[in-house]
């Protein structure tokens, strides 16, 4: 291998002559800038998530500004290098003369692998952890509800009460976990609350079921389909209204159901 | 056939007939008459009773009649059989040797005809691909489908869909891969010419077949083709859809076989495999990756015209078919595909900056082995599409390991990125500006990546408008950048002309102001829960995609600048030098315009072509030892 220009690394040696040092330079804006863009992550945050209705999307939103607090020095390091590279080190038109032929030294290598694996692991114990702690036992109030997508409406069955949604809204107790079986009459659908930090496909000849997921803020949210699934896709949007345990249950009544 | 001493005698001669046959006008034509004798036939077969069926012999019929028409099948008894080898004159003819423009518009073999046409196809077909997300935007700038119905709304986001990636997929092997790789490599051709005529003029008879869904009711499904949606739906537009990826897919498997044999074989003395420009190795695994990628896509394709034409239900499950077998099928292609599109792109990336940095590449050892980690991962990576299926595979884990380990090696490709940047002397040209820009939404798209990738976050993001912006971010705002920067950084080798440089970086400054505008909004849309594929955008996520429609205004506005720039520099522009940019690999030792068989004498390759600042050669040059290769290496087999 005719390889001619396995170096050292000069630019990182202090030696360089009269030249400023870039290098620290660089590591001095990353540091602040990263700094800066971590505290304004954690302070945006909270204005820029949309709110949770679940203690399953709070945690959803938390693991988010979580992951965006790594991701920033990650990224900064590629703008500020990057970027004081090509203002510090460009040249006026043509070049006369060339670069100092840097090659990686054996800890740079070691090193970048190092925190790049360190951060990849961290993101997928995290991911583990965070996914596991949702498949919480069933607990003997749970509230069934079968979820039935067709072009281009949802419909909800309880079978705990022998009732069926028939405006289409989806009507549930606060402070109660409910478990979604979902399904398909014809084509792919995908059933997600964004409140409540669950999505689950509906397809057909399937049942497929969200974590269970327990409602803790009274309010109106939204049923959104998430698959592509024909003309009307984008139409196939409902309520969920999440109410007080006496409402739910004259909700149940009103409809015809059973206690 | 007739005999090559003749053509150049004759070829002022030629009557209008010769001139058309073989060439593309002769071969749409009788591709027309195929398609509508295959169409009628099967009609009055099956009674009139089966639309399904008649579309696709009618697609069958266009493509056999199309390439006879344009001469493929020129010559196959002569040679095909090896009842003899071809003479030099029939190869030269085969090139398009002497018949001037007209080579444009044949069966050519000539890899730099080849790759031309490949870059006028990809600039057209993202053209029309703008176009289509232009009128997305419009339609999503307000609530309510008010520019297009539902219908239209969904087929133009197919469209564009397919168009995009169609387009993104040729756009660097296609036009660089043909033109410039076989240079840099010192060969004289690809190892398969023909195939190499065949891959392109496949994509030429798909786009006709793909526009025909507008004349048959377009098709609802996206550029996915979720299965029982693509099986149900009525219209025969989504015949249409399926056929163009059967074409569309045999067209990449080919082009990638010709690719990977060619430089297995075909490289010049002294290019080892640890000399080989970075840019080669970018092609070389993307293709291979697309080899185990795209036959899944065509069997799911063929087995959903099976579902639509025979009644067959490979997706049905009421008779005891599966969605997720298609979304396996397609994802098992989906996933790889999006690295069939980076890594070339990434490695033209890697080239550019060398060469404007006036550096070695940093690291080239690690970047090579980088590139080859994410071409490895990327093929077990497809079931975290499937996360929120409800399979709820055991695999779940896994895949969000894998997905996430790929960000090691792409960690690399930036840690060398970086490095030939850092302490460069750069040369602040529109192609370092697409590559910086590249490496500024490569970086927002890999961290918003993670999201997805990690089981609890893309709960709340699957499906959604994130995702939209995530692969907009990876797809448009990293290698679509990526092909931009050797657009300008080869265009002068391949046209001969220079592009204007102020247009070029008004092209670039409102493209990248533009897509950061547009997609940065539409990370919002999607964290507050918006769904893709939403022609009637919900009042609560009104603003964010008014937001991105009036930055997609900048963008179209890039289009119409770039549009310019290419005609004008056509027109009138100014000649590029033979070795414009003082670049080291082959393809600028050749003279501009390329020659026929590209070098005058094979050169001897000693190092690797990144040796700034070392005052070695790359190669032996007027030493003698420059040797005399036999023309075309393709009838040695």
């Amino acid at each position: 291998m005719s390889e001619p220009n396995v170096d050292g690394n000069p630019a990182n040696t202090s030696s360089a002559h009269k030249e400023p040092h870039h290098l620290r330079r660089a590591v001095i804006i990353w540091a602040v800038l990263s700094v800066l863009g971590i505290i304004a992550t954690i302070l945006l945050s909270p204005i820029i998530m949309p709110p949770a209705a679940s203690a399953l999307d709070s945690a959803d939103n938390f693991t988010f500004t979580v992951f965006t607090v790594l991701a920033v020095p990650v990224a900064m390091f590629v703008f500020v290098f990057l970027g004081y590279s090509l203002i510090v080190f460009r040249t006026k038109g043509r070049p006369t003369e060339d670069g100092i032929p840097l090659q990686p030294t054996p800890f740079i290598q070691i090193g970048w692998l190092g925190i790049t694996s360190a951060l990849c692991l961290f993101l997928v114990i995290w991911g583990l952890f965070a996914f596991y702690q949702e498949t919480a036992a069933a607990s003997s109030n749970t509230l069934q509800v079968q979820v039935t997508g067709q072009q281009w409406m949802w419909t909800f069955y309880y079978p705990q009460y022998g009732v069926s949604s028939q405006g289409q809204v989806l009507e549930l107790p606060v402070n109660r976990p409910v478990e979604f079986y979902v399904t398909s009459k014809d084509v792919l659908h995908g059933f997600a609350i964004r409140a409540f930090g669950i999505r689950v496909d509906a397809n057909p000849g399937e049942v497929t079921t969200t974590p269970l997921v327990t409602p803790s803020v009274i309010g109106q949210y939204e049923v959104a389909c998430v698959e592509l699934c024909g003309l009307y896709h984008s139409y196939m949007w409902e309520f969920v209204n999440v109410v007080s345990t006496d409402s739910f249950n004259s909700w149940i009544v009103d409809h015809g159901g059973h206690l | 056939m007739t005999e090559g001493k003749t053509i150049e005698g004759e070829s002022r001669r030629t009557n209008l007939m010769q001139m058309l046959f073989p060439s593309v006008v002769s071969g749409v034509v009788l591709g027309v008459i195929g398609a509508v004798v295959f169409g009628v036939v099967v009609g009055l077969i099956t009674q009139q009773q089966n639309q399904d069926a008649q579309l696709v012999a009618a697609y069958i019929g266009w493509t056999l009649f199309f390439f006879i028409g344009i001469g493929a099948f020129e010559g196959i008894t002569t040679w095909g059989f090896a009842r003899r080898e071809l003479t030099l004159e029939e190869e030269h003819k085969l090139a398009g040797k002497g018949q001037g423009l007209w080579r444009y518009f044949r069966y050519t073999t000539d890899h730099k005809v080849v790759g031309m046409q490949y870059l006028a196809l990809t600039l057209v077909l993202f053209f029309f691909g703008s176009m289509g997300a232009f009128m997305i935007r419009l339609e999503q700038s307000v609530p309510g489908a008010i520019f297009f119905n539902p219908q239209t709304y969904n087929t133009i986001v197919g469209m564009h869909g397919i168009l995009m990636i169609v387009a993104t997929i040729i756009m660097v092997s296609g036009p660089f891969g043909n033109f410039i790789l076989p240079i840099m490599i010192g060969a004289r051709d690809m190892a398969f010419p023909r195939l190499n005529a065949l891959s392109f003029w496949l994509v030429f008879a798909a786009a006709p077949v793909f526009f025909s869904t507008l004349a048959f009711g377009g098709f609802p499904t996206g550029w996915t083709g979720y299965a029982p949606l693509a099986v149900q739906e009525m219209t025969p537009g989504m015949d249409a859809y399926c056929f163009t990826i059967i074409l569309f897919a045999t067209s990449t498997t080919v082009a990638a076989m010709n690719i990977v044999t060619t430089v297995l074989v075909m490289r010049t003395k002294g290019m080892t495999w640890g000399r080989l420009p970075i840019f080669v190795w970018g092609v070389i695994l993307s293709v291979i990756l697309g080899l185990t990628a795209f036959p899944s896509f065509l069997i799911s394709q063929v087995m959903v015209l099976m579902d639509r034409v025979f009644q067959t239900s490979f997706f049905i499950a009421t008779f005891g078919g599966s969605n997720w077998l298609y979304e396996h099928l397609f994802w098992f292609m989906g996933h790889p595909e999006v690295y069939v599109i980076a890594l070339p792109a990434m490695a033209t990336a890697a080239e550019v900056t060398a060469v404007f940095a006036r550096k070695p590449v940093f690291g080239y050892r690690l970047l090579v082995s980088g590139l080859i980690g994410v071409c490895v991962l990327s093929t077990v990576v497809w079931g975290h599409h499937l996360y929120t299926s409800g399979a709820n595979t055991a695999l779940d884990g896994p895949y969000m390991l894998d997905t996430e380990l790929i960000s090691i090696p792409t960690g690399l490709f930036f840690l060398g990125m970086i490095g030939t940047f850092w302490r460069g002397k750069i040369w602040m040209t529109v192609p370092i500006l697409f590559v910086a820009g590249m490496l500024v939404n490569f970086v927002i798209g890999g961290v918003t990546g993670i999201y997805l990738a990690d089981l609890p976050t893309d709960e709340i993001l699957h499906g959604g408008m994130f995702v939209t912006a995530h692969f907009h971010f990876t797809l448009v705002g990293s290698m679509v950048f990526g092909f931009f920067a050797g657009f300008y950084y080869w265009f002068p080798k391949m046209l001969g002309k220079r592009l204007d440089p102020v247009l070029g970086r008004i092209h670039f400054w409102l493209f990248e102001i533009g897509f950061l505008g547009t997609f940065l909004s539409l990370f919002y849309a999607g964290l507050l829960g918006e769904p893709r594929w939403s022609a009637n955008v919900a009042p609560m996520f009104a603003v964010p995609n008014l937001i991105a429609s009036l930055f997609a205004i900048l963008i179209a506005a890039s289009v119409f600048t770039l549009v310019y720039n290419v005609i004008i520099t056509l027109a009138r522009g100014e000649r590029a030098e033979a070795n414009e940019w003082g670049g080291k690999t082959l393809e600028w030792t050749v003279p501009t315009p390329v020659p026929l068989e590209n070098f005058e004498h094979l050169p001897v390759v000693t190092s690797l072509p990144y040796n700034y600042g070392s005052p070695e050669p790359v190669t032996e040059k007027a030493t003698g030892i420059a040797i005399d290769m036999p023309l075309q290496t393709q009838s040695e087999d």
